[in-house]
């Protein structure tokens, strides 16, 4: 998975995810399917420092996901990736464990296969 | 009462409506406990700071607190994203917290083995989310009753939260606009933040300067601090 470009595809691909955006943990926008990624991006940032903050706080060790919950089910998840944030849409009517399974799964094959996911 | 707090004589009287409030949330809290997979929760002020919690004594009640503020600032700037948000949820690799508001200013998150219950921990959340918001009604019908001044508790002060001279707005969107400049994206939501505690006290063109140290605090770096006072300077001579 060499660029941005092809690791938003292939989330883009996988069934169940509406939209997904790409920071960098600065904020700065590296891609992504979402109509108005500029929307998340504050939240984005905050969730993961709050997520970072809470590991070194508690002493957990990893954060996977972070998940916005919300009530028409069209939940938000953000996924700490090294300097990277990825944040991903659901649609209402997926099934969540699934969707994020295969999320973390594509992330674990771009983190552990030596290459950034910036291009 | 805060978790770890200590009250006057003077507040002597309401100890026992006090004590009695402090009970029914510290039940709550353990019936949370009692659902498979939860390892404890924790009710969280805005104001109180910790007010609960029956988490393991691995947890301090400092970095509950931390932690509280943190769940509390991001459920705050969630709802400015997604105004349907229920909760979220925090998945670590050996734990995972739920976090959620259950009335304005109250927070209560729980943390769970990564193999609890969610349906069973939603529900009871909704639950005890409808029962706060009952408590709520019942207290404020309560305060208009009995109007007895109480100097010792701050809460007896009015609020004048929200009443922002109309003058105040220009100077305010260009704070806001300057720290931006200095924090980035994250600034609107913490200048929204700083603004609606500030405004507690009175959002008026004499205490601008307490609004600017309060930004200080939370900019929280020497070098931003410097810039954002170089940048703000030239409005506040005004």
């Amino acid at each position: 998975m060499a660029t941005a470009k092809e690791f938003i595809a292939r989330i883009d691909e996988i069934d169940g995810v509406a939209g997904c955006v790409l920071l960098r943990e600065d904020g700065s926008i590296l891609g992504g399917s979402l109509d108005d990624p500029d929307l998340y991006t504050p939240l984005m940032v905050l969730g993961g420092v709050t997520a970072h903050g809470i590991k070194d706080k508690v002493g957990f060790t990893y954060c996977r996901h972070l998940s916005f919950n919300r009530a028409g089910k069209d939940h938000f998840h953000l996924f700490p990736i090294d300097k990277f944030f990825l944040g991903v849409s659901q649609s209402a009517d997926c099934f969540v464990p699934d969707m994020l399974q295969a999320v973390l799964r594509l992330i674990g094959r771009v983190t552990t296969g030596g290459t950034s996911a910036e291009g | 009462m805060p978790y770890g707090g200590e009250r006057s004589a003077e507040d002597h009287s309401d100890a026992a409506d006090l004590s009695s409030k402090e009970m029914e949330m510290k039940q709550a809290i353990d019936e949370l406990k009692a659902i498979p997979g939860v390892v404890g929760a924790c009710l969280f002020g805005a104001q109180e700071g910790l007010i609960q919690s029956n988490l393991p004594g691995i947890f301090k009640p400092e970095k509950l607190t931390e932690v509280g503020k943190q769940l509390t600032k991001l459920l705050v700037a969630g709802r400015l994203s997604f105004s349907d948000l229920s909760d979220l949820s925090l998945h670590y690799d050996e734990s995972v917290v739920i976090a959620r508001e259950l009335r304005k200013g109250l927070t209560v998150f729980v943390i769970c083995d990564p193999s609890f219950n969610h349906n069973l921990l939603t529900m009871s959340l909704n639950l005890l989310q409808e029962e706060m918001r009952g408590q709520v009604d019942v207290q404020r019908s309560g305060f208009a009753e009995d109007s007895t001044p109480r100097p010792a508790v701050p809460l007896a002060s009015p609020p004048v939260a929200g009443t922002v001279d109309a003058d105040l707005e220009p100077l305010l969107a260009e704070l806001r606009a300057l720290l931006a400049k200095v924090l980035g994206p994250m600034a609107a939501i913490i200048f929204d933040e700083v603004r609606e505690q500030w405004a507690v006290q009175g959002a008026v063109a004499s205490r601008v300067n307490e609004l600017v140290k309060l930004l200080h605090v939370e900019i929280g770096d020497a070098d931003k601090i410097k810039t954002f006072e170089a940048l703000s300077a030239p409005l506040l001579k005004k």
